[in-house]
Order: C-alpha cells, then sequence, then structure tokens
C-alpha cells in the first residue's frame, strides 16, 4: 500500500508567514548564526501556508554555517500538526552574511526530502527582505530544483490578507506566539 | 474471528487456556504527507514491519551519502530504537491500537555515497 500524492502546482503564503519567519531568524542571523522555520498548511494542488513554526531552543542547534532540528522535535511538531490537518509544505532557513542563498550539499541531503516539499534559503542571515531574493527549491524526482525567479513570480503567491498563526517548538513542545 | 473476539479463550482450550492472538490497530503519521498509514497487525508482529510498511507507504527509505538517513517510529514522545519487539512486548497485552509518527534521524559524518541501508 504506497500512498498517492496530489501535486502540488502553487503555494499561497499569508504575508504574516514571510513577517513572522524575518523577525524569528534576523536576530540569530545578526549574531552569525543560522535559524529557520517550518512552513505547514494544506496540501492540495493549490497549497496553502497558513502556520509557522519557529524551532527554537531544546533539541534545535543555530550554529555559523549549520542549522539541524533534531528528531525529538520533529515528533513534537507532528503531534501537534496532525490533529489540526497540518502538513509540513516548506522549510526556510537563513544563510549567514556572504553565504549565497542557494542550497548547499547539507541543506540538500539534509532536509526533509519529500515530493513538492519547499526549501528556501534566506540571504544575509535574514537581512535579505524580499521574497524574490530569496533561494526558493522544490524537491521533484528524487532531488530539490531551483525555482527560477519567473517561477516564482507565478507558483508562490503571497497573500497580504492571509490569515496564519506562529508557533514555536523544541523538543518540550509547541507554543503559541503571542502579538 | 474478528479482531474483537480475538484473545478470549476458546472453548477447546478449557482448563488449559490459551490466548489467540489480538489485533492492533495501527496508525502512523508522517509530518509531511497528509494521508495516513492505517492498518492491522497481530500483536506479535515486530516493530520493525510496522516500520517498513510506514516507509513505503510514505514513500521514504533509509539512506546512506555521507551521512545516514533513518527513519523511526516515534511512540508516546519516545523515539523506538528497538524495532525488534514485538507490539505487544511495546504495548502490553491488552491494547487494540497504537499510533505512531515517523520521523527522521540523520547522523552524519559517513563517506560513503548513494548507498540504501539494510533492513533492520
Amino acid at each position: 500500500m504506497v500512498a498517492n500524492y496530489q501535486a502540488v502546482e502553487n503555494w499561497v503564503l499569508a504575508e504574516g508567514i514571510l513577517r513572522r519567519t524575518l523577525d524569528a531568524v534576523r536576530p540569530i542571523g545578526r549574531s552569525g548564526r543560522e535559524a529557520g522555520a517550518f512552513w505547514l498548511g494544506t496540501r492540495e494542488s493549490t497549497a496553502r501556508i497558513h502556520a509557522v513554526i519557529l524551532p527554537h531552543g531544546i533539541g534545535v542547534e543555530e550554529h555559523r554555517g549549520r542549522w539541524t532540528v533534531s528528531p525529538e522535535v520533529f515528533g513534537v511538531v507532528t503531534r501537534w500538526a496532525k490533529p489540526r490537518n497540518l502538513c509540513l509544505l516548506g522549510v526556510a532557513h537563513t544563510h549567514v552574511r556572504g553565504v549565497p542563498p542557494v542550497l548547499s550539499w547539507s541543506d540538500r541531503n539534509l532536509g526533509v526530502r519529500f515530493p513538492d516539499m519547499l526549501a528556501v534559503i534566506i540571504g544575509n542571515g535574514g537581512d535579505d527582505s524580499g521574497h524574490l531574493d530569496w533561494g526558493w527549491h522544490v524537491f521533484e524526482d528524487g532531488d530539490y530544483r531551483s525555482l527560477a525567479h519567473h517561477e516564482v513570480r507565478e507558483r508562490v503567491r503571497i497573500d497580504r490578507e492571509g490569515q496564519f498563526e506562529a508557533w514555536t517548538a523544541d523538543a518540550n513542545g509547541v507554543q503559541q506566539v503571542r502579538g | 474471528m474478528d479482531a474483537t473476539t480475538q484473545g478470549e479463550v476458546t472453548p477447546q482450550s478449557a482448563g488449559h487456556p490459551v490466548l489467540a492472538r489480538e489485533f492492533v490497530e495501527v496508525s502512523v503519521d508522517y509530518l509531511p504527507s497528509p494521508n495516513q498509514f492505517r492498518q492491522s497487525y497481530k500483536d506479535e508482529t515486530l516493530i520493525e514491519m510496522v516500520r517498513t510498511d510506514a516507509m513505503t507507504f510514505f514513500g521514504v527509505k533509509d539512506f546512506q551519502d555521507r551521512n545516514i538517513h533513518k527513519f523511526f517510529l516515534e511512540f508516546e514522545g519516545r523515539v523506538l530504537e528497538n524495532t525488534s519487539q514485538s507490539l505487544e512486548q511495546l504495548l502490553g497485552p491488552h491494547r487494540r491500537s497504537a499510533h505512531f509518527n515517523l520521523i527522521e534521524r540523520v547522523t552524519q559524518g559517513c563517506d560513503s555515497n548513494g548507498r540504501e541501508l539494510p533492513s533492520c
């Protein structure tokens, strides 16, 4: 028995997801370390991303040149997300200043490898605020492929009015971000 | 005999009670997938079989490149390292259902390329 997955043709992101992601990763990026976020939502032909998880703390390593999230944190997020019918649709993380926003070998191979998963690299430790300046990649046919600028414009729509939720997570649990 | 009657003492064994195998309804979630793996297993089934079936369902597999990528089942917040135990050993004799999460652990530092890992 094998699950069939509907291909994701387009993604719609609530603008607040981008803002909260940048708010979380910038302070860490400015201290010379990498940080990141999980983008979750509903997986359909047009996938809607309306929740952001900001892993930080126990089980999350934020170093220069490396951001890793432990399996225990993935477990915590899974237990939180599934009852809400949320799927992981994308992972965004920073590269520190001067490192281009493209997938490194470790990004490509240590990240989540699942059909149509987005891997987004935010350059300059989060100071690159325009999403079109970021590196967008999608997992297809067993590997990540870089999305060209025109493809990002065509396939990724930013919903300025979109409702969203923001949460933090570590190995101990998930907490809503207030404010 | 359906799953709800498994485990009852059969009339033939009165005086020498022998329990028939019970069935456990298993479900597994994987964070990127919208689908849930569900299957009924005899309670003597090893965790490794559940892990393997769930990985097949979700289309993922253990893999080794420079690193070792291995998927684990997580149960009630605990990563199940011992996949040679049975569902009964994990759950106890009377539990009829169990929910797991499939999670990946990457162990860094190997230097071989592109090999699939043998199953346990």
